[in-house]
């Protein structure tokens, strides 16, 4: 192997490019879960206008179908590709290996987007325009062909978490890449949680309307299917946790879980209590209080559910065969695919990676602080930040600002080399690349030991 | 290492599953779809803009804008949601290409994201504002949106040229041999193409009102006064501008990749043609009718430039020694077949209702009732529906219980 495939690095100060694609993921599926519940919800609402003969339901149809358009229509279908070009900057090389696994069931979800955006301005501002049963059909083709959707992209999410078995190495076949492992257990925490977000964000909507009647009968008829939603999806988060592989166990049970329990069950809680209120007295759900629930939602449930999961399959960004650096790390002979971490620890990183400037592909006294910045970049920055104190699982905190290059050369050339960290990837380098990285953390953690303020921050407080 | 190595090292591992002509047509197919509601937008936006300036200079401009301005509205989403087909399609023969651009202005594609949000939700302010009673600064929501997408455009027309020049995407990201991770530039702009393209929005628009008058002929609420008037301005807008964008077209000319073998080739000749014909036919046959025999006419022309833009690339990338021809191959046909029954089922059953219920209650006054056919089509739409899923399922559980369970 005379050269690996990599491309140019994209480096975000303090919070990593890993955390702008998490705060645009956080958007989509908020925008994305919602508008999905939200057509089943219609769906279920003028099921019950049709043959209850209740055409003011279709009011409120109307008014959340609208609300809709701006809150996931916009937000949502900009930050669907929001979030491809993110990964694309921040993971070319994962997001590669998915497009080249799946394009043809990317394709077919587009198909279903089309078909969904087509489909929502035609539910609502066809709403008195066309005649009942049209519509009604109208809005049940909408709801299949939106959660059709979802079924096509957990399929995609659930790889990048791992195949769970040997069979797609072997054959490369999307089927055995698709319905892998985990696909069902997170299918269903996300279809539950889609009902959740869609009655959470139909009380913004219904807490504001003015007929009383029509809000009691609305709230009432959605908080049930809120309650079920969530306590569905708690139960697959338990079913899915038995489909993870060990080092997604490890990650979680060792640094995620620990954090982010509390608040997962506070939620569950809360929500829960919220939506029997909602049911219970209706009256009582004022437009501030739902606005404030569905804040603590997107913040206390996606936002740790969305790291979790983002952090769980971590040292691999795909299949567990693509590395969060971008190194491919395994054999997948289905596919033709061949591991390049033994060419790397043969040959170095400066030699094989295409982006490396002439002048720095030879380490020597004078470059091998510039050297060592570089390689620390390509070779984690993508879980990593670099900067003292920040919040991105800082580097130089993890070395709790050692000013020892021996020490820190150790670690790389021990756990790190030998890939004894379950959720790290194995990196393994030729001596002076290995010296130039734990130069430059060293002269980056004196920069942390002269900074008072950042020093006293306990590392522990740092993300994992 | 040459740069024809680099970027074939660059290609995805796990090669095609499909034969790449198949996804060069789907590339450039489907961006055709795209880059038509991108200049429908842009040209609705100007006009619904104009519009309101000029509503009170006649009677028939505020409405003409308050129309246009829920065009550019539902153009929008469909050019983001049509956008994804060629984004796709791209990545899959020109991954090197496109992900090296990509990374290399950064900080500009995440900025494309939070722009965009910003001009829509500023267009959908416009949107909501435009009344016949709204105050004049009203209008600045509508500026704001436009100048937004302008600029929006242009991020991606840099982004797509960048992947033209390989040859100095190093000196972009190191420049001086110092590396640069920010990705806070956009390294490349070649402005006659993006102006050029930018321009057909005003065909495209003037072809839609057309099409438009024709349209809402039928229905005996809208002021046929009203449906000439927005005939006239179509007439017009496609017209007037032709020159300029033939001019644009010729300075692009001047700007092609070294060698001269594209100047010379017959579809630039063709294109270069087809924007005068385009204006000659408008003006002298758009009588009431035809309208979307215009807008058939506006799609070959923007067929012939998305073939153009690919003869571009395939050009370039071949002094590269860049061919899609010998990407590695690993068909898929279960994903390759869900795609072409999908596309067949649901796109034409599902999508094929959808736009005919649309299509349908916009020409009737009152409540639009279905025929037979209609009928027939709305039930077969949530058929093809369940049994997708219920094939998806099914399919996909044997899969599932086969790798978890059997040996």
């Amino acid at each position: 192997m005379d050269i690996i495939g990599a491309y140019p690095t994209f480096y975000v100060p303090y919070i990593g490019s890993a955390w702008v694609m998490g705060i645009i993921g956080v958007i989509h599926v908020l925008a994305s879960h919602t508008s999905v519940g939200a057509a089943f919800l219609f769906a279920i609402l003028e099921t019950k206008a049709y043959r209850d003969a209740q055409p003011q339901l279709l009011d409120f149809i109307r008014r959340f179908g609208v609300f809709l358009l701006v809150f996931s229509y916009v937000i949502g279908s900009i930050t669907g590709p929001g979030i491809w070009y993110a990964i694309t900057v921040a993971s070319p090389r994962g997001v590669s290996g998915l497009i080249h696994n799946f394009v043809w069931v990317w394709a077919t979800e587009w198909i279903y987007f089309t078909v969904e955006v087509i489909g929502v301005y035609a539910l609502v501002y066809l709403i008195g325009k066309i005649d009942p049963l049209t519509h009604l059909k109208l809005t049940w083709s909408f709801a299949l062909a939106s959660w059709a959707t979802m079924l096509l992209i957990v399929g995609i999410l659930s790889f990048m978490m791992w195949p769970g078995n040997a069979a797609w190495y072997e054959t490369g076949s999307t089927n055995d890449a698709f319905y892998n492992l985990n696909f069902f257990a997170h299918l269903g925490i996300r279809t539950g949680s889609m009902l959740v977000m869609a009655v959470v964000v139909g009380f913004i909507v219904a807490s504001g309307m003015k007929d009383t009647n029509l809000k009691v009968s609305v709230m009432r008829l959605l908080a049930p299917i809120g309650v079920v939603g969530g306590f569905f999806a708690v139960m697959m988060f338990l079913y899915y946790l038995q489909t993870l592989p060990g080092n997604a166990l490890i990650m979680l049970r060792s640094h995620l879980l620990p954090r982010y329990a509390d608040g997962m069950i506070a939620v569950f809680v809360v929500t829960t209590l919220y939506l029997l209120i909602g049911w219970a007295r209706p009256q009582l759900v004022k437009p501030p209080l739902a606005i404030a629930l569905f804040l603590l939602l997107a913040t206390i449930g996606v936002w740790p559910e969305e790291r979790m999961r983002e952090s769980m399959r971590k040292p691999y960004v795909v299949g567990q065969y693509i590395y969060g650096n971008q190194v491919i790390s395994r054999d997948a002979p289905g596919k033709g695919v061949v591991g390049e971490v033994d060419a790397i620890a043969e040959k170095g990183l400066l030699a094989l990676h295409p982006f490396i400037p002439d002048r720095l592909r030879t380490v020597t006294a004078d470059n091998r602080l510039e050297v060592g910045e570089l390689l620390t970049k390509i070779a984690c920055s993508n879980c990593h930040s670099l900067e003292p104190g920040a919040p991105l699982r800082s580097l130089p905190d993890k070395f709790h600002g050692s000013g020892d290059t021996d020490l820190i050369a150790a670690f790389l050339n021990g756990p790190l080399k030998h890939g004894a960290i379950p959720y790290m990837p194995r990196i393994d380098l030729p001596p002076d690349e290995t010296d130039a990285i734990a130069s430059y953390l060293t002269a980056v953690g004196g920069a942390r030991r002269a900074e008072p303020t950042i020093a006293a921050t306990p590392s522990g407080s740092t993300e994992n | 290492m040459t740069i024809g190595s680099m970027m074939n090292a660059m290609r995805d591992p796990a090669g095609v599953p499909g034969a790449p002509g198949l996804f060069e047509a789907l590339f450039v197919g489907t961006w055709v779809l795209h880059i038509a509601f991108v200049l429908l937008t842009l040209g609705a936006c100007a006009l619904a803009v104009a519009g309101f300036l000029l509503r009170e200079s006649g009677p028939h401009w505020a409405r003409l804008s308050a129309a246009m301005t829920g065009v550019a509205k539902i153009g929008v989403s469909l050019l983001i949601v049509l956008g994804v087909a060629p984004l796709l399609f791209t990545q899959v023969i020109y991954d090197p290409q496109w992900y090296a651009s990509n990374v290399l202005s950064a900080s500009w594609a995440i900025g494309f994201i939070a722009t965009l949000i910003v001009g829509y939700c500023s267009w959908f302010a416009f949107y909501a504002k435009n009344e016949a009673s709204a105050k004049r600064v009203v209008v600045a929501y509508g500026v704001v949106a436009l100048a937004i997408f302008l600029l929006d455009g242009l991020i991606m027309h840099a982004l797509t040229y960048q992947a033209l020049l390989p040859e100095r995407w190093m000196e972009w990201y190191a420049p001086g041999g110092v590396v640069d991770t920010s990705g806070a530039r956009l390294h490349a702009v070649q402005w006659p193409r993006y102006l050029f393209i930018v321009s057909l929005s005003a065909p495209a628009v003037g072809v839609f009102l057309l099409a438009y008058a024709d349209y809402f002929a039928p229905r005996s609420d809208i002021d046929p006064s009203y449906l000439a008037f927005a005939r006239a301005v179509g007439r017009k807008t496609a017209v007037f501008a032709s020159p300029l964008s033939l001019a644009l077209f010729l300075w692009w000319m001047t700007d092609l990749p070294p060698g001269g073998q594209l100047v010379m080739h017959p579809l630039a000749f063709l294109l270069a043609l087809s924007v005068p014909a385009l204006a000659w036919l408008v003006w002298t046959k758009s009588a009431p009718g035809r309208g979307y025999l215009f807008l058939w006419a506006g799609v070959a022309m923007l067929i012939l430039l998305s073939i153009w833009r690919e003869l571009i690339r395939v050009s370039t990338m071949s002094t590269f020694g860049y061919s899609i021809d010998d990407y590695k191959v690993n068909v898929d046909w279960p994903s390759a077949i869900l795609f072409a029954t999908t596309l067949l089922g649901v796109g034409g059953l599902v999508g094929g209702f959808y736009l005919t219920l649309c299509y349908q209650a916009g020409r009737v006054r009152d409540v639009y009732f279905p025929g037979a056919n209609v009928a027939r089509l709305s039930s077969a739409a949530v058929t093809v529906l369940i049994v997708w899923i219920a094939t998806f399922f099914t399919y996909g559980a044997a899969v599932w219980v086969k790798n978890v369970f059997l040996p």
